[in-house]
């Protein structure tokens, strides 16, 4: 058989295979998804569990008046904690430190990497501001003997000295730990590990949700061409292009 | 730099101190201060312990208690006072928080009553801090026992565990967890109702899952009548719901529900014992290791619950990989103590049974970390990597490949019998009793590495458990070995510490004592010359022990070495005939007798090969030996003894039978 005919015959297999897709019309679709039955209760508390975890406060206590859906956690607790995540983001760590040990003095007893973490972004807020004398200090007195006891922190500590060695930081090779990312990271770490000494998820549901839906979206891409969603912002269905 | 300080520089140790315990501290500086020092402490080991020899725990225990004294007197300074309560009884948590000393001290200082009293306040902040700082001091060993015995303790837990306060609960579980050892506590926690009300707290947040599941691992170990009442129908899906658990997205709840299951599980031989359940838990754990925090310290020793001793656990175990995780870990150098100790406790008990698995581990190099392990400054960590040794050298076919016998194992492990620790010292001895028994070429590494001398001064240890060890490793050391190593052995040994050991009060030590005689007399004739010496002073104390011992192990071992001595030539025999058959006596003929009645088949057949090599037709004196035995009647004995039951004894009564019998039966 020549190369040619062989062309020839994948070609017409691929089409076969793209006509067997089913095709799924606009308007069977909404008729399907009209089947589907949610809950208003189960959206109001997934819109709830997202208020709270993110920390809208505000809002939630406005979303509890107006819906009548309960929290699962103590309003005023996500207050403390927003204080919390907000302190570290403006860089007042040691603030934001004593605002953890108020809320719960297990947390950072009890998590020796979050302190470390904590402390790191202490001596950074240091060398940001330019206080060396200070930053040196601190960092032999307090962090020193964390790296002492564990090795990851040790490597961790070096490399955040090292930022003391350069003149022009913003250039260096670690000059991302100045970075504001670092200050949200460490963050977020310290938001996470207040929620789950809460006994509550660290993260949303909401995203995961939607998460899923890209997936089943991408696995029905396979057998079937029907109205999905590309802008999850808008959740509008698209024509399916045939 | 400026000279005064500023609000981001910690106040020093000894001025922090020194505000909380003078007289003339305003009541709001102290409270200040108070929370300077929690939060200087919290999180930092180094300065609890400056804190600590500082003496700060008894100045703020007697905050703690002056406060709450006085708020009882009420008045317009409620809130100042809970202020104080609260933060002096976290600041008294931290400081028992993952530090010994720090419990002691709380302890010392009185702390516990007054945190106790903290746990029924109306204000829940203050319930709060004081539950949390009990819960604390709880999960250190160092806490005191509860005793649950007591009705009105018990009532007390009861009423902590229906806490609404999820702190109070926690607590009640932590002092479970702590206390609950014996099988009357755990009866008691049953019968007052306490499976139920931990089995609804598994419904309940994470924290509460997590504390009911390791209290009710404490409750059902070992007692199978707590683990059946737990599986009992009253108890609805509870075991459903932790087996649940073990898939759980928190891994600290899939380790606890592992251990729970485990704890139920090794109760009784016919609980969990399904293929699926344990291919999840050996997976689940497997999956634990990886776990960067202490969650994957723990997982190895929970894992070693589920497979010591048992073969068939094992064996999934290794199916599933096991050996190749632990081993990566190992390459990444997760050096910290409590890993490591998990690892070689882990590695030690695949090796106890399978032979696929210790060649698996010697396949993968593990050996290479032993070295550094056993020199590790953990004592722990040394007996783990002690106890693997002994288990993985119990391959007689790796072992006769002089796998163990080179410098790199048998120098750290000979260094270990000078070990400042008795646990690493026994572990140390039990590695090598099983390294020696390697075959003649490698054995003298050991002797060249100084191993005999320690071993002879271990073997004179006041600790009977070492004595015992190390006389065993000198045993193991002497058996098949050459002539040479044997005179150097026996050199260091001396005969005068070999009679002592003979002669030693515990029954255990002198069963090894006269087994290492037996082997260091096995073979040439000149061996048997060893027991010859000082005018055969050793013999006469094996034939003395011989007779006066009632421990059969002794009986057997030294009869045995009479046997072996029996081997030799005409002397050696003629001694031996006259230790067990002296001129004067009768007692001596009975022991004889009295050994070839014993109801123990190895007695019976250890005392038969005496006899045959004592009446061996070639030697010139057998014919007077035979007369001898006879004339104390044990011909008939042995008439007696030709169809015992045990094979053994069947066949060496028939064959000294007739041996003597080539002497003519002259009994008439």
């Amino acid at each position: 058989m020549s190369l040619f005919f062989i062309v020839i015959r994948q070609l017409a297999e691929f089409q076969a295979m793209a006509s067997s897709k089913k095709v799924i019309t606009r308007e069977e679709w909404e008729k399907r998804l009209s089947n589907v039955k949610v809950r208003k209760e189960d959206m109001n508390k997934l819109v709830m569990n997202f208020l709270v975890t993110e920390g809208y406060v505000e809002a939630a206590e406005k979303f509890r008046l107006e819906s009548g859906t309960e929290p699962d956690i103590d309003l005023a607790t996500i207050t403390d904690r927003m204080a919390v995540k907000k302190a570290v983001q403006t860089g007042n760590v040691e603030d934001a430190i004593e605002k953890v040990n108020d809320l719960n003095p297990e947390i950072l007893d009890t998590n020796p990497q979050l302190f470390f973490h904590l402390q790191q972004q202490r001596l950074i807020e240091l060398i940001r501001n330019g206080k060396v004398e200070e930053a040196l200090e601190f960092a032999q007195e307090e962090l020193a003997p964390r790296g002492e006891e564990n090795q990851g922190f040790l490597e961790e500590l070096e490399k955040t000295v090292a930022l003391l060695a350069f003149e022009d930081v913003t250039n260096c090779p670690v000059g991302d730990l100045l970075d504001i990312s670092q200050r949200l990271k460490t963050a977020s770490e310290v938001n996470a590990a207040i929620l789950t000494s809460q006994s509550h998820e660290k993260d949303p549901k909401l995203p995961s949700l939607l998460k899923m839906l890209i997936w089943a979206q991408n696995q029905l891409d396979e057998k079937a061409t029907y109205p999905r969603i590309t802008d999850l912002s808008t959740a509008s269905l698209e024509d399916p292009g045939v | 730099m400026p000279t005064s300080a500023t609000s981001n520089h910690p106040s020093r140790p000894e001025d922090l101190i020194g505000r909380l315990n003078s007289p003339h501290t305003p009541y709001e500086a102290k409270l200040k201060a108070l929370r300077d020092l929690k939060n200087q402490i919290i999180g930092n080991r180094t300065k609890k312990l400056a804190f600590l020899k500082l003496g700060a725990v008894p100045s703020v225990v007697s905050i703690l208690s002056s406060a709450a004294a006085a708020q009882g007197g009420g008045g317009d300074n409620r809130e100042f006072y809970e202020s104080v309560l609260i933060q002096s009884a976290a600041a008294i948590g931290s400081f028992a928080c993952g530090l010994d000393a720090g419990v002691k001290a709380v302890l010392d200082a009185g702390a516990f009553p007054l945190l106790l009293s903290l746990i029924s306040h109306l204000n829940e902040k203050v319930a709060d801090a004081g539950a949390r700082s009990l819960k604390l001091i709880y999960q250190s060993k160092r806490a005191p026992k509860y005793d649950f015995l007591q009705q009105k303790n018990m009532e007390f837990l009861l009423s902590l565990l229906n806490s609404k306060n999820e702190n109070v609960t926690g607590l009640g579980a932590n002092i479970i967890t702590h206390s609950c050892q014996t099988t009357a506590e755990q009866q008691a926690l049953s019968e007052a109702g306490v499976i139920k009300r931990l089995v609804s707290l598994l419904g309940g947040s994470i924290n509460q899952k997590d504390a009911s599941l390791e209290s009710l691992a404490a409750m059902v170990k070992e007692n199978p009548e707590v683990s059946s009442k737990f599986m009992a129908p009253e108890n609805g899906r509870a075991l459903n719901v932790v087996i649940e658990l073990m898939k759980d997205k928190h891994p600290r709840t899939r380790l606890l529900a592992c251990m729970c299951l485990i704890s139920i599980r090794n109760t009784s031989t016919s609980y969990l014992q399904d293929s699926g359940i344990k291919n999840t838990l050996v997976l689940v754990l497997l999956e634990l290791l990886d776990d960067a925090g202490p969650v994957g310290d723990e997982a190895p020793f929970v894992l070693s619950s589920l497979i010591t001793e048992k073969e068939d656990m094992q064996k999934i175990a290794f199916n599933a990989n096991l050996i190749e995780k632990l081993c990566e870990h190992l390459n990444a150098g997760s050096y910290q103590a409590k890993r490591l100790q998990g690892i070689f406790l882990v590695l030690g008990d695949l090796c106890s049974k399978l032979e696929c698995c210790r060649d698996r581990v010697l396949d993968l190099q593990v050996l290479n970390f032993v070295t550094e392990a056993l020199a590790h400054d953990s004592a722990e960590v040394r007996t783990a990597a002690c106890n693997f040794l002994k288990n993985v050298s119990r391959s007689v076919k790796n072992l006769s490949a002089g796998q163990f016998m080179n410098e790199a194992v048998a120098v750290p492990l000979i260094q270990l019998l000078c070990d400042a620790s008795t646990s690493v010292q026994i572990a140390a001895l039990g590695a090598i009793s099983n390294v020696v028994v390697d075959f003649m070429a490698h054995k003298s590494v050991f002797v060249q590495c100084g191993g005999v001398k320690q071993l002879v001064q271990l073997s004179k240890s006041m600790e009977s458990a070492i004595r015992v060890n190390a006389v065993w490793a000198l045993r193991n050391l002497t058996f098949l070995v050459s002539y040479r190593c044997k005179e150097e052995i026996l050199l260091e040994l001396t005969s005068a510490t070999l009679i002592s050991l003979i002669n030693d009060p515990e029954p255990s030590v002198q069963g090894q004592a006269l087994a290492l005689v037996r082997n260091l007399v096995d073979g040439t004739l000149n061996s048997i010359n060893y027991v010859f010496g000082e005018d055969g002073a050793v013999l006469h104390a094996i034939a003395r022990q011989l007779r006066s011992s009632s421990k059969v192990e002794v009986q057997i071992q030294g009869m045995y070495t009479l046997s072996n001595v029996a081997s030799g030539n005409e002397i050696h025999k003629e001694a031996v005939m006259n230790q067990l058959l002296p001129q004067a006596g009768n007692d001596a003929e009975k022991t004889l007798v009295k050994f070839l009645q014993s109801t123990d088949s190895r007695l019976r057949t250890a005392t038969l090969w005496a006899l045959v090599n004592l009446t061996f037709p070639g030697s010139p004196g057998a014919c007077r030996r035979v007369t001898e035995l006879r004339n104390a009647g044990i011909i008939t004995q042995l008439k007696n003894m030709v169809n015992d039951h045990c094979l053994d004894v069947k066949l060496r009564a028939r064959m000294a039978l007739g041996q003597l019998m080539i002497f003519g039966d002259s009994s008439s």
